[in-house]
């Protein structure tokens, strides 16, 4: 007589049971990089370009200003014959504008160009258009400011200098 | 007892799916280990790679509309200020490196061509130089002018930032006398230019 009720107990306990290890087994997944962030379409440019590119670096007191936040750097490493770069480049969310970035020798030798960044949006590590030879290189990234119309109208650009070791 | 069996079985899915969520931690933690290694052996602005500061530029500077003075024997000038702004900085040791901004024209080629211009978005062989200084109101002269410098390959020298929050206001300044004589036929029009800002991490001097 008091199977029916004791059963559907059993069953809703179950039912708990599968969904917390459902909701246990998704954050897994997340935390593992299944779930890649959402990309833009790079189309014809190789590298992965991110949403919520992070400067990697504390923004909690960082003052708004106008005008437009441009990243630096002191170096990057990479060994000889690497078609890849380890490198942050990015447009910092707070900015309004767009931009270019490429990075380059200083003889003007363009390692890397990379599609319309907006706000936000980024890279960290870059495809090469030619291997380097052992040697520290004078290096840098330029950042063509644009605006975010439909002819990218150009701004005023910056380039950041770095050593590119080359092991 | 079968249900007791059931549920069992569940919480132990639980407690396996948790033990996993806490590998994963791990294994972030061991990344992170990699990087502090990385910044032990490049104290000089920050791992190789990353950001190690943020400068912050004028997008855009706009001298307005530029009148035609009625002579060129006074002073008849146009001025409109500028910022550049060490925003954030990390990993820098002051008494050893400094951050050296320069500012060049985009057109600007050292030996031949180092002077700032705005050029007629219609015809680019109409264009007018213009001055930049590192200072603003009374203190704008021959002292403060930065392209009366000698142009390096980045540009002309401009500021050295070592804290963060330092700033440099500076001022562009067109002489208007330029313009002086010239045919508004073939003057008249909207102007351009760019400024480029180039930085570094450098020695102290």
């Amino acid at each position: 007589m008091n199977k029916t009720p004791h059963r559907k107990k059993t069953l809703l306990i179950v039912a708990a049971a599968l969904l917390l290890t459902a909701a246990a087994v998704a954050g897994v997944l997340l935390f593992s990089g299944v779930f890649q962030p959402k990309q833009t379409n790079a189309q014809g440019v190789v590298g992965v370009v991110t949403d919520n590119w992070d400067p990697g670096i504390d923004e909690k007191d960082k003052p708004k200003q106008s005008g437009t936040q441009i990243p630096g750097y002191s170096s990057a490493q990479m060994k000889a014959g690497d078609k890849t770069l380890k490198i942050n480049i990015g447009n910092p969310k707070e900015n309004k504008v767009g931009m270019f970035a490429s990075v380059k020798l200083s003889d003007g030798t363009v390692l890397y160009e990379s599609p319309l960044l907006k706000p936000g949006q980024g890279v960290t590590e870059v495809p090469l258009n030619k291997t380097l030879e052992k040697g520290t290189y004078d290096a840098y990234v330029e950042y063509q400011c644009v605006l975010l119309d439909e002819k990218n109208t150009p701004l005023n650009a910056a380039q950041s200098g770095f050593k590119l070791m080359v092991e | 007892m079968k249900a007791r069996k059931i549920l069992s079985l569940a919480l132990a899915a639980m407690m396996a799916a948790a033990a996993v969520v806490s590998v994963s931690a791990a294994e972030l933690t061991e990344s992170n280990s990699n990087g502090q290694t990385e910044v032990k052996a490049h104290i000089d602005g920050g791992v190789p790679g990353d950001v190690s500061y943020i400068i912050t530029i004028p997008d855009t500077v706009d001298f307005e509309t530029l009148a035609v003075p009625e002579n060129n024997t006074d002073d008849h000038n146009k001025d409109v200020t500028y910022t550049v702004t060490m925003t954030k900085l990390v990993g820098l040791d002051p008494a050893e490196k400094v951050v050296n901004v320069y500012v060049k024209d985009q057109n600007a080629v050292v030996g031949s061509v180092e002077q700032f211009y705005i050029a007629n978005k219609s015809n680019a062989d109409v264009k007018f130089a213009y001055d930049v200084y590192t200072a603003t109101g009374a203190n704008v002269n021959m002292s403060t002018n930065v392209n009366f410098n000698t142009m390096e390959t980045n540009g002309f020298f401009l500021t050295g930032f070592s804290e963060q929050g330092q700033s440099l206001t500076g001022t562009l300044r067109f002489d208007l006398n330029q313009l002086y004589g010239e045919s508004l036929a073939r003057i008249a029009g909207d102007y351009s230019g760019y400024m480029v800002f180039f930085s570094a991490i450098e020695d102290v001097q």
